[in-house]
């Protein structure tokens, strides 16, 4: 019992503290903020959206895609090609997002008959060759990349809060699934496919289902940015580092809870825009390193330490409170 | 009672063993049929194809005048047949109540608005209703079958399959479960159990099926089959000449 | 195209095989006995290119020899990496995602290390054999190629040998096969899977070497030979050394003959696209494909 008190105590700190950093989101920029600020924001904000999407699939359902970054690359060039075409820019989010879901259900259906290791291997395999096809793929300028002219104003924070409103309902999505009976079903399958099988889940379909939500919003950042971006090339958004960054998030913050991605995404944005600036090449071994002492020391990342802290803070509490 | 079951004829091969050999027999509607033989016999691989989860080699599976071999056992599950597990699989990062409104969500339930009520009053049935929040990973062996029960049951099943409910468990778990077994007969469910405990199954079933070295023996009442002498050399052997 | 350019194709693609088969053998031995999806192989494959590289440009020490010396050293990095990390995490009798995750963790580490001490530019090693070439009636090839296929040969028949004229090489094929019954029968199981790992490194070493005499590299060098790795491994069946011969055979005629189809940039999809059909039209490689055969019989 006392477990479960913990667990919904640091739920209760965990969800409170939510609400106040969605307020200071909402409200922040309309302050003086510099740009460079508002980037660095914009930016974990993307992240967080797909850090939150991935965990649908690899947290809750526990299929390890190590090819996200197709889904955030062909939603990046879908918007782009779209936005350059006159299209408007929110209709071109949810064509990145229905075109990242059709890319999903092509992925899945091959390779989710496929169990553990073999899946994350198969998509090793087929984010590796997207990205070959698309380095080629004349049409969007192949290696040199994409250029997005849209017109009228480059207003910052139109981008900001196009970031907080889908970061938002990435959230609330993941909330929504994980108290559902879609969401227990991706944790039975999670833990044990065939018993949940003989309870009446169909595996493949719900991973199926899981896969396409998490490609629809995976895409739809992937456009986000490169609106913001202007420019994308292969490199950049189909690149194994992205989808390497894109499972690490959830998996530093957490993986398989609601807010685990959303811490992950937080470190891994800020961090990441640090060491960029400061360390070009140590990031490889940053996030190695934190690979490596996540799996031997904390597999639930920083939830779990956040978990296992809580009960500590408590005592440390009552015994301060009793001494005073 | 007309037949809900009919298994026709039912041969499995594995790797060049002969699992079961053209196994045949009706199940009738509302009864407990028990399925017993010595270890080997082939029951639980019979009980994994009747459920769905395994596709025999030939011969045909047919529930209420339909064939069923599916190889998928959600598929089963959805016409109406589900197994409890002879080793449970709890899922054990849920909670009891959760592993059970599973099957309600993903059974044959009207009920899923209302599944966190609807499992609560399955594991009251079952009695461990106390023990609803807690992490699956905790539960004793005998409150896990329980748990496998109430979950098996929460998906509305027409036929359920029991696989060794009882072992590992004391005698007086098992009058326990066996008095459950007799309340979900009660309700009109038809089950088909499998299991070593030969006085719970001679207590309950009629009738009952003896299989051995893949192939049914002999069928009929549990008087029947106790005194007849293929039965007693299965399990005993040939009398000494 | 005529037949003297066919057979050149031919055995370009068999000496391509017995490359990548001595690649692939590394992770099949750790696969096999500790059921364990070695990440890192790409990075071990990088280093040992690069070590047998520095043994080269720094003592003048012939490739080949370098790849010899590759043995023992990459035989304890492999040790140690086991007794350092990966006795720590659970194992079972399939493959555990913690071992996946560390194992790309410690990849990911061995890049940036390399790429710390030998920067990001290409490398190769450039020795007269590099450019000699070997005829053989009208056809030719490389010398390296043919050496390198020597090589591979014989470090595979090495193996062979060990596997079934040493009791290490017992006791590693009975926890191939089985590890409970082979703790059973007293086979120090963490004690072979280190030595396991060792020599499944040392194999990943010294097949570094031996593509560094053909290829150039950096480091981000692995990840393209450990798809083909995984290709191999999956069509060959995961767990026998001649699937591994068949599956290196297939992925190098599909390879050398795309190139009459494709152009060269698409090169790396194919070994890819082949990996994914091959995990999901033959989850148990071709191999399986005959057991299965049998078993109907």
């Amino acid at each position: 019992m006392k477990a479960r008190q913990n667990i919904s105590g640091s739920r209760k700190i965990l969800s409170a503290l939510g609400e106040v950093v969605l307020a200071v989101l909402t409200l922040l920029p309309l302050g003086n903020l510099s740009p460079n600020t508002i980037r660095l924001l914009f930016v974990t904000l993307v992240w967080v959206t797909v850090s939150v999407a991935w965990n649908l699939v690899g947290g809750f359902g526990g299929q390890i895609s190590f090819g996200f970054a197709v889904f955030y690359g062909l939603g990046a060039y879908t918007a782009a090609l779209a936005i350059n075409g006159g299209i408007n820019p929110v209709l071109s989010f949810v064509l990145a997002a229905l075109v990242a879901m059709v890319a999903s259900l092509l992925v899945g259906l091959p390779t989710f008959r496929l169990r553990g290791p073999y899946f994350a291997i198969a998509t090793i395999g087929v984010s590796e060759a997207v990205r070959v096809l698309m380095t080629n793929f004349s049409l969007t300028g192949g290696a040199s990349g994409y250029r997005i002219m849209e017109k009228g104003v480059f207003r910052q924070l139109d981008h900001y809060y196009a970031a907080l409103i889908l970061a938002l309902l990435a959230v609330t999505v993941s909330i929504y699934i994980r108290r559902s009976g879609f969401g227990l079903a991706l944790v039975a399958i999670r833990e044990d496919e065939d018993a949940a099988s003989d309870l009446g889940v169909n595996p493949f379909r719900a991973k199926l289902l899981a896969h396409a939500i998490a490609a629809a919003l995976t895409g739809t950042a992937g456009g986000v940015y490169a609106r913001y971006a202007a420019f994308i090339h292969p490199q950049g958004v189909f690149a194994f580092n992205i989808g390497v960054a894109i499972l690490l998030m959830p998996i530093i913050g957490g993986v398989g809870t609601i807010w685990g991605p959303v811490i992950g995404a937080v470190v891994y944005g800020f961090v990441n825009e640090e060491l960029v600036a400061s360390f070009p090449q140590l990031h490889l071994l940053l996030y190695g390193t934190l690979l490596v002492l996540i799996v031997l020391f904390e597999p639930e990342g920083v939830v779990g330490l956040f978990r296992k802290g809580y009960p500590l803070l408590a005592r440390i509490r009552r015994a301060h409170a009793v001494h005073s | 009672m007309p037949s809900i079951l009919k298994v026709d004829c039912v041969t499995k091969n594995f790797a060049g063993l002969a699992a079961l050999r053209q196994v045949t027999f009706d199940i009738e509607e509302g009864r407990v049929c028990g399925l017993i033989g010595p270890n080997g016999a082939g029951k639980t691989t019979l009980l994994s194809i009747i459920a769905g989860s395994v596709l025999p080699s030939s011969g045909s599976v047919i529930f209420r005048g339909k064939r069923i071999e599916s190889g998928k056992s959600y598929q089963a599950v959805r016409a109406g047949i589900v197994r409890t597990h002879q080793i449970p699989r709890p899922f054990r990062s849920l909670s009891v109540l959760a592993n059970v409104e599973l099957g309600i969500h993903f059974g044959r339930s009207s009920n899923r608005d209302d599944s966190s009520n609807e499992a609560m009053e399955i594991l009251e049935w079952v009695g461990i209703a106390h023990l609803a929040p807690a992490a699956a990973s905790t539960l004793s062996v005998g409150n896990l079958k329980r748990m496998e029960l109430a979950r098996a049951l929460a998906t509305k099943p027409s036929l359920l399959l029991c696989d060794e409910v009882c072992s590992g468990l004391t005698e007086s778990e098992t009058a326990s479960v066996l008095g459950l077994l007799r309340g979900i007969q009660k309700t009109g469910t038809t089950i088909l159990y499998v299991e070593h405990n030969l006085k719970a199954i001679m207590s309950l079933c009629n009738p009952v099926v003896v299989m051995n070295h893949g192939q049914k023996l002999v069928e009929g009442s549990p008087e029947e089959v106790q005194s007849h002498p293929l039965v007693i050399e299965a399990y005993i052997g040939k009398k000494a000449a | 195209m005529n037949a003297a350019d066919l057979m050149n194709l031919v055995i370009s693609a068999f000496l391509l095989a017995g490359v990548y088969a001595a690649m692939s053998v590394g992770m099949t031995i750790i696969y096999g006995v500790m059921k364990i999806v070695n990440l890192a192989h790409a990075g071990f494959l990088m280093l040992g290119a690069y070590f047998v590289y520095e043994l080269y440009e720094r003592f003048g020490i012939d490739p080949l020899l370098g790849v010899v010396l590759a043995f023992p050293t990459f035989f304890l990095l492999g040790m140690t990496v086991h007794w350092l990390l990966v006795r720590r995490i659970p194992t079972s009798d399939q493959p555990t995602l913690p071992s996946l995750l560390l194992l790309f963790g410690l990849w990911l580490i061995l890049q940036n290390l390399a790429y710390l001490i030998w920067g990001n530019s290409d490398r190769s090693i450039l020795t007269p054999r590099t450019l000699s070439v070997f005829h053989l009636g009208r056809i030719t090839f490389p010398m390296v190629q043919l050496v390198v296929f020597g090589a591979a040969v014989a470090s595979l028949t090495g193996l062979e040998f060990v596997l079934h004229k040493t009791w290490f090489g017992k006791a590693v094929r009975a926890l191939m096969q089985n590890s409970e019954a082979g703790k059973i029968v007293g086979v120090k199981v963490e004690r072979t899977a280190r030595v396991s790992f060792g020599v499944g490194i040392a194999f990943a070493g010294a097949a570094g070497g031996l593509l560094a005499m053909m290829y150039s590299f950096s480091p981000d060098f692995g990840g393209l030979f450990l798809l083909r790795a995984f290709v191999i491994i999956v069509l060959g069946g995961l767990e026998s050394f001649t699937g591994i011969a068949i599956g290196a055979l297939i992925l190098a005629l599909v390879e050398t003959f795309s190139i009459l189809i494709l152009p060269a940039n698409y090169q790396p999809a194919i070994a890819f696209s082949l990996l994914v059909v091959a995990l999901v039209v033959l989850p148990q490689g071709v191999a399986g494909l005959w057991s299965r055969r049998r078993r109907l019989a």
